[in-house]
This record gives structure tokens, sequence and C-alpha cells, in this order.
């Protein structure tokens, strides 16, 4: 799928932009603070309707716009095409007034000009983006890489945001049930409600992560394979902390590096034995206060040769590993949805070595639509820029430097 | 620093302490009943009056009566089957079900759902008296009407667990698509949950 027609108001430094995308490669060209990365951002909110950094929704509001005590609007809308059918996606993010000073967050979504629920809109539109500071994915805490695989299902399993969230509410119930229990006792039955609620929608989690995980990692490793020349094996080990296979009793913990297949589980297997775990944990969980399994403690580790590279990873290789994780994630969505994703990567030039550099571009070639971002655009080779758009970004404004191709 | 005169503090503060009602519009409702003619204060004074009153709760199955009656008129028609009884979670509910006129049986109704988040739990809502009723051996159904959310489907849960070894059949309200709905405008989660609880033509 690919953008037809771009406009913004109020996001990031962009106090208005209305533009016309090309389908194919764009170079984003221009010195730093311009607004290269924010465009990017822009794009990927269509998808996933969240920032691709942590917490930060209501910061892309445009500063001027969002002083002052009255209402503020930050505006996306997207002309798009997907296969044989254009759509037309709005989001708006409405920093509205409560209270004496502070300020509330609210989303609307239209999504052919009628409104839709935020979880919906997840994903008619698909993006994958890569910045540098990613490379948190890798290094970063187990909270980076859950977000991650939750960002990358949810433009993929229309109802995986939903599920998600459902989850999170019946773990707030449960937790304030076991703290309830803890702090006044009562009857232990009720938590029989919670844990049966818990189960049906964590064993969907699960099962989606797995399938999720095992894809990624195999168009992960191929690609991984095909960057380091054949050096490196790249492999996503899943953990998940309520983990649905029996572990050999009474035996040291199983190497990381062995793969486990979790692939013929059933979702009915994993709930039952979900709710059988939360039941032998009972008296331990009351006594803490909190839910001490589920996917809210799910961890995901990426391995080198064998080598955790959350620990020992360099720098060069974390950067290589990111970007087959990123390419395997476009493969990936391509797959399971049918259609290439819009591919926004940022500054990932800059530390690929000449050859590589080449490799990727090769690849993105193929893609339909592409935004690459540089402050240089001798990063890419004349050969490349020829075949693209380069757009010069400055100041919250975008010139077509080439606009009669 | 300038005091507000008492009576209106009072009424400031009640005020606020209704649902969805925060110091702001609490203010801004007591300043228009301050301006407002007497007889919209007076009127508005009476009813809440009236409220406490002339209404009352039916002592069999909670849901609102006049004042001075035990039982409401529901539970006194001896139209109604006393066999089957539909347990809902506030009185409001009862009404959109007698509107329907659809529906013949008793009621029960909660006071609320179970949310442990708001320290509600099973005790706080008026499940026992459900029990004790359904102990008493002349029901044979009940229908668990509360709302389709996270609550009300744990509410629903913890129902069923109960009634269930008292040997009463238990069912749940269907869920599924609006009639004279278009499959294709309905949302996610409601498609969803008619699929999961599609039934067999007959
Ligand atoms: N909410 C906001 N309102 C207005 N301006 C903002 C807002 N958030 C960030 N900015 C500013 O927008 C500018 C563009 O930032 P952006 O990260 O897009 O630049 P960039 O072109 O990617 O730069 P670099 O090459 O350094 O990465 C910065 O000056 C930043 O301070
Ligand atoms: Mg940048
Ligand atoms: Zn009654």
């Amino acid at each position: 799928m690919y953008l037809n027609h771009l406009s913004i108001t109020n996001f990031r430094n962009f106090a208005r932009l209305d533009i016309d995308i090309p389908r194919r490669v764009i170079l984003l060209v221009g010195d730093n603070a311009q607004g290269k990365t924010s465009l990017l951002e822009a794009v990927y909110f269509l998808a996933a309707c969240t920032s691709f950094q942590t917490n930060v929704d209501r910061q892309v509001v445009n500063f001027l716009e969002a002083k002052g005590d009255s209402l503020a609007v930050a505006r996306l809308v997207a002309e798009f095409q997907k296969g044989n059918s254009r759509h037309r996606l709005e989001v708006r993010l409405i920093l509205e007034p409560i209270g004496s000073n502070g300020k509330r967050l609210r989303k609307e979504v239209l999504v052919d000009g009628v409104k839709k629920p935020v979880n919906e809109a997840i994903g008619l539109f698909n993006a994958v983006v890569f910045v540098p500071q990613m490379s948190q994915i890798i290094e970063g805490r187990p909270e980076e890489r859950r977000r991650y695989l939750d960002l990358a299902l949810a433009q993929v399993i229309p109802a995986y945001t939903r599920t998600l969230s459902e989850y999170g509410q019946a773990l707030s119930q449960r937790n304030a049930l076991l703290k309830l229990l803890n702090e006044r006792g009562g009857d232990v039955d009720q938590l029989f409600v919670w844990d049966e609620t818990l189960s049906r929608l964590g064993s969907e989690i699960i099962l989606w992560r797995i399938r999720a995980v095992q894809e990624l990692e195999r168009f992960a490793g191929r690609t991984h394979h095909r960057l380091t020349n054949g050096s490196e094996i790249l492999r996503l080990a899943y953990q998940p902390s309520y983990d649905p296979l029996p572990k050999p009793e009474g035996q040291i913990p199983m190497e990381l590096d062995t793969p486990v297949d979790r692939s013929n589980l059933k979702l009915e297997e994993i709930q039952i034995g979900f709710t059988e775990r939360l039941n032998q944990l009972r008296q331990e969980e009351i006594a803490r206060g909190v839910t001490t399994i589920g996917p809210q403690r799910d961890e995901i580790r990426l391995l080198a040769n064998g080598l955790d590279l959350g620990d020992y990873g360099s720098r060069g290789q974390i950067r290589t590993a990111l970007l087959s994780l990123k390419l395997a994630e476009v493969e990936w969505m391509k797959e399971r949805t049918g259609h290439w994703p819009v591919i926004l990567f940022d500054e990932v030039m800059a530390e690929l070595d000449l050859q590589r550099r080449s490799d990727l571009l090769a690849y993105l070639e193929e893609s339909e639509q592409v935004l690459l971002t540089a402050t240089d655009v001798n990063m890419f080779a004349p050969g490349f820029i020829e075949q693209a758009a380069v757009w010069d970004v400055q100041a919250g404004t975008v010139k077509n430097r080439s606009p009669e191709a | 620093m300038m005091l507000l005169p008492d009576p209106l503090q009072k009424l400031i503060n009640a005020l606020e302490r209704l649902p969805g009602i925060g110091p702001k519009s609490a203010s801004r409702l007591a300043f228009f009943l301050l301006r407002a003619p007497e007889d919209a204060a007076a009127d508005l004074a009476d009813a809440l009056t009236d409220l406490k009153e002339k209404i009352a709760f039916c002592q069999e199955c909670f849901n609102i009566t006049e004042a001075g009656r035990e039982r409401c008129e529901v539970c006194e028609s001896p139209q109604r089957d006393a066999g089957i009884l539909c347990v809902v979670e506030e009185a409001l509910d009862v009404l959109a079900l007698e509107r329907t006129g659809g529906y013949f049986g008793k009621y029960h109704v909660l006071h609320g759902v179970i949310s442990p988040i708001e320290g509600i739990g099973p005790d706080d809502l008026k499940i026992k008296p459900l029990i004790e009723r359904v102990e008493r051996g002349e029901v044979n159904e009940v229908i668990l009407a509360t709302n389709p959310s996270m609550e009300g489907d744990a509410t629903a849960l913890y129902l069923h667990q109960q009634l269930e070894r008292l040997g009463v059949n238990v069912t749940r309200l269907a869920r599924g698509l609006p009639v004279g709905g278009d499959l294709e405008y309905a949302d996610q989660s409601t498609l969803l949950r008619a699929l999961a609880g599609r039934q067999a033509m007959n």
C-alpha cells in the first residue's frame, strides 16, 4: 500500500503541510531539527494511532497550538491506496482542558469519513518504522520489547489491541481484589471469576505472541544471515511469563539458545494451564497482593550465534540485528496482510558500510513506498537518487526538489 | 479570603458528591440555582424530598416501588411467572425490559456489578437475597441479564457458579447484532460476540 496524499496540521513542528506523495522511494533531506523524524512519526501515527516513542502522544501536538488553556487540535489526514481500493484516514488529537489546569488527550479516528473506535482503525493502514533510538528494543528493558511486539501485532491482528486492553482491565480488577483479600480478607472464591477472565484473554495474547515471534524469527534469521555475510545466526527467544510448555521438573533451566517449539499449542490448552497455574499460585499472590504471571511480564530476547545481544551485543551488532528485525517486520506484515507496508527509515544509512547500503537500497526499491531520511543526500548513490523523489525538509516545511518527476 | 455563605457551600458540596460532577460544574449548578426563579429551586427541592419519601425498594426483587408498599407491581402480579427470574444491574434495566412487553417472568435487581477496583464485592450487591429466593425452590430458570461489559460478564460468571449448585437452570442473555443493523457496519466486538454466540437453526 502507499500514500497518495498527506495533510498535517499542528503536528510537532508542522503547522500545516499538504502534499501529494509519489509511489516510490522518497528521500527526506534536511539539517538537524527541521522535521524529518517528525514527518515519519506522523505517517506512523496513522498506522498505529500512537507514536513510536513511548508515552509521548500528547507531546506531538504543536507547542504553539497547545500553549495556553484552550482546546488544541492536531490533525493528520491521509489518502492511501491498498490493493484496488482507496481510503481516507483521519486522526485527530484533541488536547482538552479539564479541571483547573490539567489537560487530557482525546483521539478521534475517521475512516472514509465515518467515526470509528480507535481500536478498529489500527492496522487499516500499515507502516514499519525504524529510528536509531530503537536499539532500545534490544538493549532496553523488557517493556520495550513487549511494546515492539504489541505495536507490530496491533497492525496485523484486528482484535489484538482490544484484547490487550481488556486484559489490562481484567488484570487491574484482579490485582485490586488480591489487594483487598490481602488487607481485609474475604471470600477467596471470588478470584475464580477473574482467573477465568484473565486466562481467557491472556491465552489469546500468548498464542498470538508465540506465532508472531516464530514468524518474525523466520524472516529475521534469513535477512540477518545475508546482512552479516553468513557469519551470524539470529534468534528470537520468546519467554512467556506463564509458559504453557511443561518445564522439566527439577532440572537446570533450559539454555536460552535451545529453540523451544510452542507452535502446536492450542488455545484451550493454554487457557486451562494458565488457570491451573493461577490456582497453584493463589496463596502466594494473595500474600503479595499482585498477579505474578501473565503476558504483562513476558520477555523476548534476541540472540546472535547463541549470545544474548541485550547483554553482550556490540553497537554494530545491535544495529544490524535491529535492521534485520525491522526488515522482518516488513516481510511479515506483507505476508500477513497481503500488502507492502509503507517503510519509514530514519537515518538508517549512516551506520551501514557501503556494501550493506547498496543491498538495503536494492531491497527497498522493490517495495511500494519508502520514506528515507538523511542530513546529506550524498549518503545515497547517484543512481539511487535518480530513481527517488528528493524532498527538502526545512523548519516544518517540505519542498519537492524535482516536482516535474 | 472571602468565604462562600454556608448554605451555598453546603449545596456545592452536596452536588459534588453526585457521579460525573466535579467542583467546577458543582459551583456552576449552585450559582444557577441561586439566580434561578424561586420555583425552579423549589421544584427541585420537592422532587428530591418526594424521591426519598415516596419511593422505596421492593423487598422481594429490589426494583423501585412506591413507599409504603413492601413489594413492587411485578412481584405482586399473579399474572407473572414466578418460575423465571431475570437478574439485572439496575432498576432502569427493568424498565427497558418491561417496555418490550415480551417478558412475563419476575426480576431481581442487583444494584451494581462486581468491581474490586471500586471496592464492590458480591456482599455489596443484592446477591444473598437472590440466592435465598432461588433456595426457596419456586424458581426453575434464572436469566442473567447484566450488561455485556467486563464487570457485567464477571458478575454473571460469579452468579452462575453460585446458582449452579442449587440445581436451577441458568441462562445468559444472548448478545449479538442489532436488529435492522447491517453486518458491514457492525463493530468488530459485536460481530465477534455474535459469532461466538451463534445458534443452531431449527
Ligand atoms: N510539539 C512540538 N511542537 C513544535 N515543535 C516541536 C514539537 N516537538 C518537537 N518539535 C521540534 O521540531 C523540530 C523537528 O524535530 P525532528 O526530530 O523532526 O527533526 P529532524 O529533522 O529529524 O532532526 P535530526 O536530523 O536532528 O534528527 C525540532 O526542533 C523539535 O524541537
Ligand atoms: Mg531526526
Ligand atoms: Zn419486586
